[in-house]
């Protein structure tokens, strides 16, 4: 079966046409997903040593970065490695408040715009939630800091308003960086759903209407139901790239929250050891993968409707 | 029932308000914040109209380089994801049904793994590489342009994968079929009838991936080495200290954006009016047909507008001077100022005499309060940012004299870029 | 009539994983012919199509185009040319361009494939039309250019699967005189799949008719017609009044059919089984509305039927009577239109005759479904 695939395979495409094929695809999957990432998990298994060591009777595979992470550096007082493990949780509630609040905010609009005629007001709304999507991940968070800065848009409004007499420090407060994580993903979260709840047939609404449903119980028992693909494809991605978001947590993080992405980048780039971050980076993949797993499972979805 | 669904429209319309200022309102206050003088980007007080930012922004040397490793990666970017894309998806059409799905979720998984993760693993595994060939350190395998083309590529082609798949969903498999039964060989059918019918997908990957890349920040700031994109230079400027330079290059970034898109809709719909009315695409193509494209266009609407005010800045831009206004507003700046600083003094001795007769519980709490107080103060240079350096060099005519902090690690935080200085101060 | 390229499948299998697509087919297919497959939709006609283009090899088995075992040839190496369902003309390129792509692939000048193109569009009768794009022309129009793009080939054999059934009726009954007289012109063999067995028997000098994989019969549209092999072929070609019973008695080409309900009948034995018939086997005869008439004699008869009328309709050319036998049994006659009324009415009781040389006995099998 599996010869007489390729061989079908081949017969389809012309061996020339085959042989591009399989090497374009083989390279990306094989030594762009694959191998990079055995690599980086090979990786955090080891020893951080000086290049010559390399290969060398130290170069031995060792747990060491993952009790890092869980218990610290030796002779820990604490036992446990407090400070990264908390900062690991806090990423992780945090991206699933942001996923939320995305959801949140964008259920109405994918509904008004998937519900809508197509006319030329949605074709222009739907531009609109683009455009922003273009901007560069980093003016988007640098907006962000300008509207949140003590003399920001806001607290100038707040403050002539005269609800506040002094700026609020939404840095400080890390309002600013939900907004702005909130803010960057938001077309992630609306087409998935726009997508799904396009498709839904606009005579089931009004049927429900004809009987008497609220419009509480037409969402609940009819819309949602049908725009759970998109809803926990968009969720998933959101939460993902929240989680994985690195911009936006040093540009608008506050000093005193760290985002697990920022550690991992410390190990990189400040403390240049490798395979500590390695072991970081390995551990927030895992968890990303059965924490996405885990929903998917759980509102019964399957990847085929990622990415829709 | 009326009145309820009357009740839902007004609230819909809020709510639509609501979220396209929240959409929109940072990306025009940006863009606002690039043609006000003060140095730290800011929309209100609207102080005077000045294009002094895009200046600086164009003579910034690291800008201008980031712009160009950004076109170069962007460039192979584009052409390695749209090559690995087209065949993922190709392959993806006719893979044998019981590895679809694990193929599908191999090829889909890099959009949802982490960019630092990508990042990582690209390092370390071509890190690994190189070991493994035995190549020095500063082998072609640790080209920041080279990585950062592999890094991105890895998500990148499965975004454009995904555009592929969806139009390669409308392909007519029997059209490759008639081409091979009338003698075309495999390549030929792929050339001559599945590329043309996949070029506007190819054109629409091909801009996805090259914004995806040129925007790319978690992936490239561990691949870069020595190329810096324009992503990693914004960054760096952004988290060291801003000035309004880079929001004059997000305005410029925001109105390519906006044109962009709305050409690209404009013609769009174009097309689609013309199918709607039967007529072949290429009479409304060709001919510039402008009153009919209004009709029931918005987006035709607010293109014209947008070009309109576009030409309208640019040819202002040409001859307005903002130096004058510039000095009469620090005269009244000044002026207001040190207004300021009288009622803050007296307020805070009130404030200290208040304290004072109260309890001393609260005075206890009020003491540690205080400090706080005037700490926070100092940033808001329309309340009392009086202690402020950017404010100094704003409020001080004279301020070419060299601000007295010392240079922050990074040379390019850009408050105490000398070029900035320059432009903060009034010319002569 | 003979000077074209023949084709023939010898005993060619082809199986998709357990399901069987096409059993044991056996065709001879003579060069210069319009030779028909027949059969209702998911038979495997389409199947054998695209084995005879090269699309799909047959698991066991052997195509032969022109004497030439075709193992191992691609669609593009076959001297075929498929005129495809949808037509499947390329959306992007204009007509001409369509139209000469056989010789665009084969490195012919842009000036020679216009002249071929434009000759071959006066030849369809859409002179002038070249520079459209397939999205401007018209159903029929389509229709043609698929065809002169094959014929631009210059195939040995044209393979055309079920090309008219997206066109309207009109237009696809002027399709079938049209293709028809290509085919004479162009004197190659034509090979055209379809469900509709009124182009088969109009346009075919051969038909083939397929049944879940299997060639029930091979003959030409009069035999398949009048003389099935097979209560299939009898049963889907045309319509049939059908008596089901055992064989009372046998003579060399006639047997009395003793019927379930309508008493003994007696019948002609198909030619294809003549000899196969025996006393006692399951049996089904089958009488063509068209040969029931109306009989002045009321004698009971091996070729009389009693009947009573349970309503009647007119078509124009003929009226259709509805009747109903002995214990509910329903039958149709149909009687040309001469002048006369023929409407009877509801519960009036008739004699039908037949001729027992049109009826046909055959032995017991499944019908095509409604």
């Amino acid at each position: 079966m599996d010869a007489g695939f390729i061989k079908e395979f081949f017969k389809r495409n012309g061996v020339g046409m085959g042989w591009f094929l399989i090497i374009a695809v083989g390279f990306w999957v094989v030594v762009l997903i694959i191998l990079p990432q055995i690599s980086m998990f090979d990786f955090s298994f080891r020893n951080d040593l000086p290049p010559p060591e390399i290969g060398g009777p130290k170069d031995v595979y060792t747990l060491k970065n993952y009790q890092y992470l869980i218990f610290g550096a030796d002779g820990n007082p604490d036992g446990y490695n407090k400070t990264d493990l908390a900062v690991f949780g806090k990423t992780l509630l945090a991206a699933a408040f942001v996923t939320i609040l995305d959801l949140v905010l964008c259920y109405p609009i994918a509904y008004y715009l998937g519900q809508s005629t197509g006319g030329g007001m949605a074709r222009l709304f739907v531009l609109l939630l683009i455009i922003p999507y273009w901007i560069n991940e980093i003016l988007r968070a640098f907006a962000f800091r300008i509207i949140f800065g003590d003399s920001g848009v806001i607290n100038e409004m707040l403050m002539v308003i005269g609800i506040i007499d002094n700026p609020i420090d939404f840095v400080r407060e890390n309002i600013a960086l939900y907004a702005g994580l909130g803010y960057a993903y938001i077309l992630l979260m609306i087409f998935p759903m726009y997508n799904v709840i396009e498709s839904l047939d606009r005579n089931q609404i009004e049927a429900a209407r004809d009987m008497g449903a609220s419009w509480i119980k037409i969402h609940r028992r009819i819309v949602i139901p049908y725009a759970k693909p998109g809803i926990s494809s968009g969720c998933t991605m959101v939460f993902m790239l929240s989680a994985g978001a690195l911009a936006a947590p040093q540009i608008l993080g506050g000093p005193s929250s760290l985002w697990f992405t920022q550690i991992i980048y410390q190990w990189f780039n400040q403390s240049v050891n490798w395979p500590q971050g390695s072991a970081f980076a390995a551990v927030l993949l895992v968890t990303c993968i059965i924490i996405v797993l885990g929903v998917m499972r759980l509102f019964n979805v399957n990847m085929g409707d990622i990415g829709k | 029932m009326k009145t309820d669904s009357l009740l839902i429209r007004i609230g819909l319309g809020f709510y639509l308000v609501l979220f396209f200022t929240y959409l929109l309102g940072p990306l025009v206050l940006m863009s606002i914040t690039a043609f006000n003088s003060p140095s730290f980007p800011q929309a209100t007080p609207w102080e005077v109209l000045t294009f002094e930012w895009f200046n600086v922004l164009y003579n910034d040397a690291r800008i201008v380089n980031g712009i160009k490793n950004s076109f170069i990666i962007g460039f192979f970017t584009v052409i390695l994801s749209v090559i690995m894309g087209l065949a993922g998806a190709l392959v993806l059409t006719q893979i044998w049904p019981k590895i679809r799905a694990t193929f599908y979720t191999i090829i889909i998984a890099p959009i949802l793994i982490p960019g630092v993760v990508l990042g990582i693993s690209t390092l370390v595994f071509w890190d690994r590489v190189n070991v493994m060939l035995g190549l020095p350190n500063d082998s072609f395998l640790h080209n920041g342009i080279l990585l950062t083309v592999l890094g991105q590529s890895t998500f990148i082609a499965s975004y454009c994968m995904l555009v592929f798949v969806a139009r390669l969903q409308r392909y007519d498999l029997g059209l490759t079929e008639a081409a091979l039964d009338l003698g075309a060989t495999h390549t030929q059918a792929f050339r001559k009838i599945q590329l043309p019918f996949l070029a506007p997908a190819i054109g629409s990957a091909s801009v996805l991936a090259f914004l995806a890349s040129f925007e790319n920040y978690n992936t490239t700031t561990f691949t870069f080495g020595k190329y810096p994109t324009l992503t990693i230079e914004l960054a760096q400027k952004v988290r060291y200290g801003i000035n309004p330079s880079i929001s004059a290059l997000a305005f410029i970034i925001v109105c390519l954006t906006v044109l962009f898109a709305l050409v690209h809709e404009v013609r769009n719909r174009r097309v689609q009016l013309a199918i709607a009315n039967g007529a072949p695409v290429g009479a409304v193509t060709s001919g510039f047909k402008l009153p009919k494209i209004f009709a029931g266009n918005p987006v035709a609407v607010v293109l014209a507008l947008f070009v309109a005010v576009a030409v309208a800045v640019i040819s202002y831009a040409q001859f307005y001077d903002p130096e004058p206004a510039k000095a009469i507003i620090l005269q009244e700046k000044r002026a207001a100022q040190q207004l300021r600083i009288e009622e803050l003094q007296r307020k805070l001795k009130d404030k200290r005499l208040q304290k004072n007769l109260k309890g001393p519980d609260i005075f206890n709490e009020g003491k540690s309060k205080i400090p706080k107080l005037e700490e926070k103060k100092q940033k808001t240079p329309f309340g009392s940012g009086i202690f402020s350096p950017n404010n100094l060099n704003k409020v001080a005519p004279g301020a070419e004299t060299p601000a007295p902090a010392p240079k922050p690690a990074s040379p390019f935080g850009s408050v105490f870029d000398p070029t900035n200085l320059n432009k903060v101060a009034p010319k002569e | 009539m003979s000077e074209g390229v023949g084709v023939d499948l010898e005993n060619v299998w082809i199986r998709f994983g357990d399901f069987v697509a096409v059993r044991e087919a056996n065709v001879q297919i003579n060069g210069g012919e319009f030779f028909s497959f027949l059969g209702p939709s998911g038979c495997g006609k389409t199947t054998i199509l695209r084995a005879v283009s090269g699309f799909l090899e047959p698991s066991d088995g052997n195509v032969l185009i022109g004497g030439n075992n075709m193992a191992g040839f691609g669609p593009n190496e076959r001297p075929t040319a498929l005129i495809f369902q949808n037509l499947a003309l390329f959306p992007l390129m204009k007509v001409w361009e369509n139209i000469a792509f056989s010789m665009e692939v084969r490195g012919a000048s842009a000036g020679e494939r216009r002249k071929r193109a434009d000759e071959l569009l006066d030849m369809i009768a859409l002179s002038g039309q070249g520079d459209k794009l397939p999205s401007e022309l018209s159903g029929g129009q389509k229709q043609r250019v698929a065809i002169a793009r094959a014929l631009c080939a210059e195939p040995d054999v044209l393979l055309l699967d079920e090309p008219l059934s997206a066109l309207d009726l009109k237009l696809r009954q002027h399709m079938r005189s049209e293709l028809r007289e290509i085919q004479k012109r162009v004197g190659i063999t034509f090979i055209y799949i379809t469900h509709d067995q009124g182009e088969a028997l109009t346009m075919s000098d051969s038909v083939a008719v397929m049944k879940a994989g299997i060639i029930d019969q091979i003959a030409d549209g009069k035999s398949i017609y009048d003389d099935p092999a097979t209560a299939f072929v009898a049963s889907f070609v045309g319509e049939n009044n059908v008596f089901r019973g055992k064989v009372k008695s046998v003579s060399k080409d006639s047997a009395i059919i003793e019927t379930n309900r309508t008493g003994n009948l007696r019948a002609r034995i198909s030619s294809d089984n003549q000899g196969k018939l025996k006393v006692g086997d399951d049996a089904m005869m089958f009488i063509r509305p068209e040969a029931l008439d109306i009989s002045t004699n009321d004698t009971s008869s091996d070729t009389r039927i009693k009947a009573r009328v349970t309503h009647s309709e007119f078509e124009g050319q003929s009226y259709h009577v509805f009747l109903e036998g002995t214990e509910g049994k329903e039958m149709k006659m149909s009687l040309i239109n001469r002048g006369e009324d023929r409407m009877y009415e509801r519960g009036k009781e008739l004699y039908l005759d037949f001729d027992a040389n049109q009826a046909v006995a055959l032995p017991a099998g499944e019908l095509a479904s409604e």
